[in-house]
């Protein structure tokens, strides 16, 4: 399993709309509205903002990994969203985010989830890669972005 | 609040007797002993009752008002107490704490999605039920249209902490939205069901007040007591932030007055306290702040005492004697608002809802009245209004039979109509760690963050709080056992048990700069 096999093009959003936090993180939900792998998406949505309420996850850089385990998936589901305006997160440096990937995984497959997490965190952490994601406009330049990044990745499992 | 009991108090033979044995000492020490005996001796009485409750399925609001009845004039220990001032003091001081700490643990999150619907239904719906008892009473029972009015809004409020008490004894909790809702309304719409009696008193002692007037009453209260409900709720959580101060019991007493102050506050003003009080709350259970648990438990136990206070104190209050003279208005009106009043209200302000008809079958179901109906009905007692002394012994015969016949059959009428689920179940890390009572300590995953102080620091450098406990690391992709000289890196998911307490201290360690 990699990203880019779970992240398909429907799900990136590359000049979301939204001016505050909350609101992004709906506009990426609502991407997951009627796909067959959510059973309740406002159980979704709970798990997302609850965890979002222990500490913000907006880690820097401009990035923020909105993330949750719940059992109302049955199976990992993903989306990211490039901002066209950055947005005040609440984030640890304070800085707005530019960024969002959010990822919503199994309560039952902990291990996976918390190795995506890492995984993203560390793409992320490159100038390179966030430079490309700055200037790519489309969902089709983002996601080959993620593709030919993670070509040196190993497989999750 | 229970010192003023006073004048009002007379002992019977009973403790007549006992204080004769006891003479010779001056007569306020007495006062002050026997009544902490009786204060006391109901109290522990009620919390032994509310464990057997628990087993019965039955809210436990119902075991401490037969208490209450029991100990009162009519009943066993025949303490004639017929106070209504007192009695009212009490409970709207109790309500106070109630709502706050009710406010304080709605998880925003998880109900803002229905706020919309439950501003409906606390207001169009609190109308609505009103205004059918009112014609109901008047065109069956032969009442007067405005106090029928009275009586409706006396009785239109909703109490949930007697639902959620018996749904978890079973084992069940509701679906999501229908869960939410609940909550929410029962709180909400009691400053509603205050403001429309109090409205009402008004039109039927001055009836040149006129309907306009009211309205513009409504709106100063509802807006200030938002308003301000927000402001010092959000004010809360910065004040309790800063304040550092050096004893931790003083943080719960800083609360405690900072909740009646809201309550003063905007009263004084012309707002809604109540509402004030429960925006505050959840305002400020939004909010992060340092000793929220124990706060949180705090403000739980205070609930359960005023409860348990206020509950005895309307028990005390009631003759019960009298509930049987108003049998069949009584069953009549509890009748008429379990199967038309309160579904035809709900049906009416969801009707725009995504609510299903089942959800809004089982929401009908719940209109379990609980004590603040029976606070407001002291109202027109106080304020002189015609057959006060009737609407108080219906509205206290339509809350007992509306919490045993409607609390009772909770259970199985969420089974019918399918809106219960089981309980949640625990959640599972490479790690487990079971939250066991008695401590505040949770397993959190937390991120590095890019650019934080704390990358490229052991663990032992960070200075982290001393409960709390970094258990793993994963870095690209593996998982890491750590040690104190274990180093963290930039984007590094590290997996952390913490206590709540403490969360706010740690996101601080986490959240500060390099170079900063």
């Amino acid at each position: 399993m990699k990203i880019s096999e779970i992240l398909t093009q429907e799900f990136i959003i590359p000049g979301m709309q939204s001016s505050s936090k909350d609101d992004a993180i709906l506009e990426l939900l609502n991407l997951f509205k009627g796909d067959p792998r959510v059973k309740d998406i406002e159980l979704v949505q709970n798990a997302v903002l609850e965890r979002e309420s222990i500490m913000s996850t907006g880690v820097g850089k401009g990035f923020a990994i909105p993330h949750a385990k719940t059992n109302a998936i049955s199976d990992i589901i993903v989306a990211f969203g490039k901002l066209k305006e950055p947005i005040d997160f609440k984030s640890l440096d304070e800085q707005p985010v530019s960024f969002i990937f959010l990822l919503v995984g199994m309560e039952s497959s902990v291990g996976p989830h918390i190795k995506l997490l890492s995984r993203i965190s560390r793409m992320m952490n490159k100038d390179e890669f966030r430079e490309g994601l700055l200037n790519s406009s489309t969902a089709e330049e983002i996601y080959n972005l993620f593709l030919e990044e993670e070509k040196n990745y190993l497989e999750i499992n | 609040m229970v010192l003023n009991l006073g004048q009002d108090f007379h002992f019977s033979p009973f403790f007549h007797l006992l204080s004769y044995k006891l003479a010779g000492r001056k007569e306020f020490m007495a006062f002050i002993e026997y009544f902490l005996i009786v204060f006391s001796f109901l109290v522990l009485v009620s919390i032994a009752i509310a464990k057997f409750s628990d087993n019965l399925g039955l809210p436990s609001l119902v075991l401490f008002i037969a208490i209450g009845m029991l100990a009162g004039s009519e009943g066993v220990l025949g303490i004639p107490f017929d106070n209504a001032e007192t009695a009212q003091s009490i409970g709207l001081v109790a309500l106070v704490f109630i709502l706050f700490s009710g406010g304080l643990e709605t998880k925003w999150s998880a109900v803002k999605d229905v706020a919309k619907e439950a501003v409906i239904i606390s207001t169009i719906g609190v109308l609505v039920t009103a205004l059918l008892v009112g014609l109901f009473l008047k065109f069956v029972f032969g009442f007067n249209f405005q106090q029928g009015l009275l009586l409706g809004a006396v009785v239109s409020s909703t109490d949930a902490a007697a639902v959620f008490s018996v749904l978890r004894t079973r084992s069940l909790s509701l679906k999501g939205k229908v869960n939410s809702l609940l909550e929410l309304e029962s709180g909400s719409n009691d400053p509603m069901a205050v403001f429309l009696t109090l409205g009402l008193i008004e039109l039927i002692n001055f009836p040149k007040t006129g309907i306009i007037n009211i309205a513009l009453t409504f709106l100063l209260q509802m807006g200030l007591g938002g308003l301000f409900g927000y402001f010092f709720g959000k004010l809360m959580a910065l004040i309790l932030n800063k304040l550092k101060l050096r004893h931790d019991g003083i943080y719960p007493v800083f609360s405690l007055a900072y909740a009646c102050f809201i309550y003063g506050f905007t009263a004084l003003l012309g707002g809604s306290g109540f509402l004030a009080v429960y925006i505050a709350g959840i305002t400020a259970g939004t909010e992060n702040f340092i000793q929220k648990k124990s706060l949180l438990r705090f403000f739980d136990g205070l609930a359960w005492l005023s409860q348990i206070v206020m509950f005895l104190a309307l028990g005390l209050l009631v003759f019960p004697s009298r509930l049987l003279g108003v049998f069949t208005i009584g069953m009549g009106l509890s009748l008429f608002l379990m199967f038309i009043a309160r579904p035809a209200a709900v049906f009416l302000s969801l009707s725009f809802s995504p609510f299903k008809w089942n959800e809004k079958a089982f929401i009908s179901w719940v209109g379990l009245k609980g004590a603040v109906p029976i606070i407001l009905a002291t109202f027109p007692l106080l304020a002189h209004i015609p057959n006060a002394d009737l609407i108080f012994s219906i509205v206290f015969f339509v809350v007992l039979s509306s919490v045993m016949v409607q609390g009772w059959s909770l259970s199985p009428v969420a089974k019918f109509l399918r809106v219960d689920k089981p309980l949640p179940k625990k959640k599972n890390y490479p790690i487990e760690y079971e939250p066991v009572e008695g401590t505040d300590t949770e397993l959190i995953d937390l991120f590095v963050p890019f650019n934080a102080d704390v990358a490229g620091k052991t663990i032992v450098e960070l200075g982290l709080p001393k409960d709390c406990l970094i258990t793993m690391i994963n870095r690209d992709e593996n998982f890491l056992v750590p040690s104190g000289g274990s180093v963290l890196e930039e984007g590094d998911i590290v997996l952390i048990l913490v206590n709540k307490d403490n969360l706010a201290k740690i996101k601080s360690i986490f959240a500060k700069e390099k170079g900063k």
